[in-house]
Parts: structure tokens; C-alpha cells; sequence
């Protein structure tokens, strides 16, 4: 049995649920559709039906612990292929085991989830550091970010709780992502974005931007050069939003 | 010459504070309550420069003038320099610009002395005010406080700050002396010790009313350069040991000699600046502050100098290779931490996973146990990892680390204790 979800949290676990009720193990849980159907058994569609997924959501909370209930989380944001059959694994030992999954550490289906779990945790930490705002006409402060994993909810409460006076907005332009904070009711909410056509910066931000970037060139100490440390810790690939590697 | 611009102030005050290395913005957390900004424990990067070296906060001089003629420092008096000053209020408008674009978390306030301590404590103050009480900002900031300066100033300056810093920069009395002319021993340590006592009294009287203002409540740190003058390994950390217990201090950061000034008193410079003793020492000050070792467990008169090239860790192992190997299964916390190889986290998760089940050789690595190192020194099931009986002379250089090109060492994390890195060297242009 292939199943395959909306790519949502609530989607996910009610493919879960139904997998267990069933009794039976799928070959696979997958989000989009199979590219060689033909040796697939049948793909079966789950509805993603929310009662079911809280119902099943509320046994895990019962049954593990808060720090595996958010191992599981983070994992479930990892762009990784297959990931979803790695959950499954891990959920089926955690609801039999419970509390005791926090010191299996070395169990082969948890290591790989909390493996995930920390790459994950590790990007959205990296990422509260280079998410860069950019002030535009109309005062509103606009973000675009391209992580490898979906760490948009993740970071949405730290940004929430810094910058809870400005109408912000963070996008995942690669997903078509974003989420979009409103100041005047302090929460935000998922959309879908896509930019056409050159952002309308306001003029505060041509002269921060300026004033950035000869602060940034001015930091690094000639004596102790180190381009390949600076890699080291900032790879290539998490630089294209930031305006100071953007000349 | 015509009034300088902000954007060239910023980079001629940028310049002068660059050699500060604390650039830590951990160890306090701050809820946004109105107003802007939070402060996160465990300190965030937010861009690394071409050293390395990792952005986090808004390092500026409030200005470079400077009353002093300390013979490492790049504002001394005696140098002919530009001179600029920031206005308080452009401090805090800067800081709340980059800020609000999450350019970094927060402000590292330094300065040079202008007309005396006393007047240019009023400058930081004022400065920090505008910020916490006009912007209502409450992310991060860390300011140097003025040796020789009135208590009073110290108390109303740490009120505004998560952070505060008064630098040694030498080791000891007489390099003071020498190098810096113009600032006593006193002068440093009577500042420091009030600082001490502000802390632990706010934090008591927290306890009791959260009315209470805080004072510094990320601690205060201190810097210490490393080969202007001749102090062995050893007297320096015994000294950060003095600073850790007596007074007290959250971090000390040590700053490979860079120079910037012609002087007779300060060694000749060839090459690079002794970036590999530094690293060094950030190892052994790790070992003092997360590991439990005490500095003449580490250094004593007979070896008063770190092997560079060897870690600390393993360098004190192979003197004891009679406390092992350890079991893993058996070892207790403190034992499994003075393993090669083993960190704090490993040696956590170790302690977790071993009441779980019996751990084998295999379960180490995927416990984060570097066995690379390791091997020589635990067994686990009773079973010896290496292929070899340790003894300390093959052991050695099988630990040796070869220094690869310039300077590759992963670096002393900067966060008390979180992940992340920092590590930069001063020639202070400042305090």
C-alpha cells in the first residue's frame, strides 16, 4: 500500500492514523505523485480529515514525552525524500515504548528521525540570524529566505515576539511561501507569495543598506584573513538574500 | 576638513572598536514587551566576515578620541588619526536601523576616553538610555565600562546593559606599567569588583521583587592580549582562573597581538599574529569552565607554556594514562568528561543512553563520541576500541594534530556554552 498525503502536518497524521487502523505497514507515504507508477502497488489518496489527525495527535502527546513530540516535529519539516516512512517507524515505537523513546538514542528508527530532527532544528536556529529585512514603500519589512528545509513556521515566533511592532513578512520564494505578520492583532498567517518585478525600497533603506554594507567590509581584520573559515560557517548557499554579499 | 558624514563616522568608528573581540550576544533572554526586540539566550549569528569571524551585534566606538597613550592601541593619543565622534542619539538610531532589519542583535558599545572617565561614562549612559527608555529597545547590548571611573556611573551604566566589560588587556602589574602608562591595576579591578557585587546583589533582590531594574544580567567579561608581553600560558590562566572564582567574571576572552603601532616596547612582529596560542588557550579556558579542570592541572612551573600542537585535553590524558581506560557503562559523568573525544554533550548523552541499554563500541559514534580520539582511552563492554595498548609516546602522535595551512582550527564556540563560533584578537582601540 502507497499512500499519499496533502503534504500537510494534519495530512500526514491522518495517513498515519489510517495506516494503524489498518494494521497494515505502507510501502511508502508520499506527498506527490509517484514518477513510476507502473511498479507502485496502487497509490491510495488520504483526505486529510482534521479531527482524525488531533484525535491521533492527542494519543502522541499522551504517550511521549514534550522533547520526542518535538523531535517528531522538526523532522517532519526536513526535505528529505522518504522521510515520511522514517516517521512512521519511529511514531509506531514511540506509541508502544513511550516515555522510555527519550533514551533510545541508539535505536536504529530513531536515530535517523533524530538526525532530521537536528539538521532541521540546526537551519531554523541558523536562520534567525540571516533573515534580513528590507524596508518597502507602503512600510512594510520584507524578508526572502531559501533554506534547504520548510523552517517558515518555525521561525515565525521568534520574529513574532522581536519585531511584534513592524508589519513584516518572510518568504520562501523557492516553495512560494511566506508568512505575513500584522502588528495590529500580533499573529501571523501562511500565504502563498510570489514576487513579479522589483521590490519598492523606501529610501531609509538605500541609505541603511549603504551604511551596512561599509560597516560589514570594515569588520574583517586584514591580519587574520580566513576566507575558507568564513565558508566554513557561512557556505555559499545562504548568502543570496544578504545585502552585504549583494553588491 | 569638511564635517564628516554618519556613513564615514560609522567606518572610522567601526574600525577602531573591530579589535574588541567580544562578540558574544548570549546569556540573557529578554521577552519583547512592548517596544522592540528580544533578547535569545542562547545568542544568534547574523553574518560572518572575511576573518571568519561571526557578526552579531552593532561595534562601534562611541569615538576614537582618546586621552590615553596605550602603546597596542590604535586611538592612542600619539598616533595621528582622524578623530570622530557619534552624538548619542546617532549611536541609538544606528543600532535601531540595523536592528529592525535583523542585521544584528543588538549593540556593542566601546570608546576611547575623552577629557576623563567620568565625562565619557555620561556619553555611554546617555546613549544606552535613548535606547531602553526613548526606543523601548530590548535586544542586546554590551558596553565597556571607563576604567577609573565613580562607582555611581558604573551602577547607572549597568542598568541599561545585558553585558558590561572593563578590559584588562595585560596580565599583569608590570606590563600594565609598561604598555599602558595611564591606567592603574585599581583602576581596573576597583570597577569590576562593584560590577561583581551589583550582580549578585540585583540578582538576590530580583528574587524577591521583580520591580527591581536588572543590572548586567549576562555577566561581565574582560579581554586579555596574548604576546604583547612576556607572561607564560600558565599566569594567564591561572589569572582567568582568579577572575572565573574571585570575582566572578562570565567570560574572558584572550586576543592574539596584532600590531598596529610602531613601538619599542612591544615585541617585533613577524608574520602572523599567534592566532595558534590563542586557540590554545580558549581550549584550556573551556577545560576550566565546562570540564572541571583546574588551571595547574593543565599548566604547572615545569611546563609553564600549552603544547600547540596538541590540545590541552589530550596533552593532560597522556600525562595520566594511569586513570585508563574508562568503561563508558560504568564511568561516572565527571570521568567520561575527561576523555579525549568525549564533550559535554556526548558525555550527557552517554549517561542518558547507558540506562537504556548496555552500550557497545558502535553505539559511541552516533552518541557524537569522536572516536578518533576516544579509542585510546575507553572501553565499552570491557572491549578495548584501539589497536593498541596506549602508551604515551606512540599515543602522542597518533594525537597530534597537524596543523593544516594557516590557522584551520575550528574555533572556541562564543556562546556560553551554545554552539556557534568566535574568535578574534584585539589591539583594542579602546579600554
Amino acid at each position: 500500500m502507497i499512500l499519499r498525503y496533502d503534504g500537510t502536518f494534519a495530512g500526514f497524521l491522518t495517513a498515519v492514523a489510517l495506516a494503524r487502523e489498518r494494521g497494515v505497514e505502507p510501502e511508502a507515504i508520499i506527498d506527490q505523485q509517484p514518477e513510476q507508477q507502473a511498479l507502485f502497488a496502487a497509490v491510495e489518496e488520504v483526505a486529510t480529515d482534521r479531527q482524525r489527525a488531533a484525535a491521533f495527535y492527542g494519543l502522541l502527546r499522551r504517550t511521549l514525552t514534550p522533547g520526542a513530540l518535538h523531535t517528531f516535529r522538526l523532522a517532519f519539516r526536513a526535505a528529505e525524500p522518504g522521510k515520511e516512512l522514517l516517521l512512521f517507524h519511529f511514531l509506531q515505537l514511540g506509541v508502544v515504548v513511550g516515555q522510555q523513546l527519550d533514551g533510545m538514542l541508539a535505536h536504529e528508527r530513531v536515530v535517523p528521525v533524530w538526525k532530521l530532527a537536528r539538521a532541521v532544528g540546526r537551519e531554523a536556529h541558523r536562520y534567525k540570524g540571516l533573515v534580513r529585512f528590507q524596508h518597502l514603500d507602503g512600510d512594510i519589512w520584507y524578508a526572502a529566505i531559501e533554506p534547504e528545509h520548510r523552517i517558515l513556521p518555525l521561525v515565525a515566533p521568534h520574529f513574532a515576539d522581536r519585531f511584534a511592532d513592524q508589519r513584516w513578512i518572510i518568504h520562501d520564494p523557492r516553495r512560494g511561501e511566506a508568512i505575513i505578520f500584522d502588528p495590529s492583532r500580533r499573529t501571523w498567517t501562511d500565504a502563498e507569495l510570489e514576487v513579479t518585478g522589483p521590490l519598492q525600497l523606501s529610501n531609509g533603506e538605500r541609505l541603511f543598506r549603504d551604511l551596512w554594507q561599509r560597516y560589514f567590509d570594515r569588520l574583517a581584520i586584514e591580519e587574520r584573513r580566513n576566507p575558507e573559515l568564513q565558508r566554513q560557517h557561512l557556505p555559499l548557499k545562504h548568502r543570496r538574500h544578504l545585502p552585504e554579499f549583494d553588491r | 576638513m569638511a564635517e564628516p558624514t554618519l556613513a564615514e563616522k560609522l567606518e572610522i568608528l567601526a574600525d577602531g572598536a573591530k579589535y574588541d573581540v567580544s562578540c558574544a550576544s548570549s546569556g540573557s533572554s529578554r521577552k519583547g514587551k512592548g517596544g522592540i526586540g528580544n533578547a535569545a539566550q542562547c545568542g544568534i549569528c547574523h553574518s560572518w566576515t572575511a576573518d571568519g569571524r561571526c557578526v552579531s551585534l552593532l561595534k562601534i566606538l562611541l569615538t576614537n578620541v582618546c586621552i590615553y597613550d596605550c602603546a597596542y592601541c590604535v586611538n592612542r593619543r600619539s598616533n595621528d588619526i582622524r578623530r570622530v565622534m557619534l552624538t548619542p542619539a546617532e549611536v541609538a538610531e544606528l543600532t535601531i536601523g540595523f536592528y529592525r532589519r535583523n542585521a544584528i542583535e543588538g549593540l556593542f558599545l566601546s570608546t576611547g576616553v575623552i577629557r576623563n572617565p567620568d565625562y565619557t561614562m555620561e556619553l555611554l549612559i546617555e546613549a544606552t538610555r535613548q535606547l531602553r527608555e526613548e526606543y523601548r529597545f530590548n535586544g542586546y547590548i554590551h558596553v565597556k565600562v571607563v576604567p577609573g571611573a565613580d562607582l555611581a556611573l558604573v551602577e547607572r551604566l549597568g542598568r541599561h546593559a545585558d553585558r558590561v566589560s572593563i578590559n584588562m588587556e595585560l596580565p599583569s602589574r608590570e606590563s600594565l606599567a609598561l604598555l599602558a602608562p595611564d591606567k592603574s591595576r585599581e583602576s581596573i579591578v576597583g570597577p569590576m569588583k562593584r560590577v561583581g557585587e551589583l550582580i549578585v546583589q540585583t540578582r538576590e533582590e530580583r528574587k524577591v521583587s521583580r520591580k527591581m531594574p536588572p543590572f548586567a544580567p549576562a555577566g561581565q567579561s574582560t579581554q586579555l592580549i596574548v604576546g604583547a608581553s612576556g607572561e607564560t600560558d600558565l599566569q594567564i590562566i591561572s589569572l582567568a582562573a582568579g577572575l572565573y572564582g574571585r570575582l566572578s567574571l562570565k567570560r574572558v576572552y584572550y586576543s592574539a597581538f596584532i600590531s598596529v603601532n610602531r613601538d619599542e616596547r612591544l615585541p617585533a612582529v613577524v608574520g602572523t599574529p599567534p592566532l595558534a596560542r590563542e586557540h590554545r588557550l580558549y581550549q584550556a579556558d573551556w577545560l576550566m569552565r565546562y570540564y572541571g579542570f583546574a588551571a595547574g592541572e593543565l599548566l604547572d612551573e615545569e611546563r609553564p607554556n600549552l603544547d600547540l600542537s596538541l590540545d590541552p585535553k589530550a596533552g593532560w590524558a597522556l600525562r595520566n594514562l594511569h586513570l585508563f581506560p574508562v568503561e563508558v557503562n560504568r564511568a561516572d559523568y565527571e570521568a567520561l568528561l575527561r576523555v579525549p573525544g568525549i564533550g559535554v554533550r556526548s558525555a550527557q548523552r552517554i549517561v542518558l543512553a547507558r540506562r537504556g541499554s548496555h552500550l557497545s563500541l558502535d553505539d559511541l559514534p552516533r552518541l557524537g563520541v569522536v572516536m578518533k580520539r576516544a579509542r585510546y582511552f575507553i572501553t565499552a563492554r570491557g572491549r578495548f576500541a584501539a589497536d593498541l595498548t596506549p602508551d604515551a609516546a606512540g599515543l602522542r602522535l597518533r594525537l597530534t594534530e597537524k596543523p593544516l595551512r594557516r590557522e584551520r582550527w575550528s574555533q572556541p564556540s562564543l556562546f556560553d556554552g551554545g554552539a556557534g563560533m568566535d574568535i578574534r584578537s584585539t589591539i583594542t582601540g579602546e579600554l
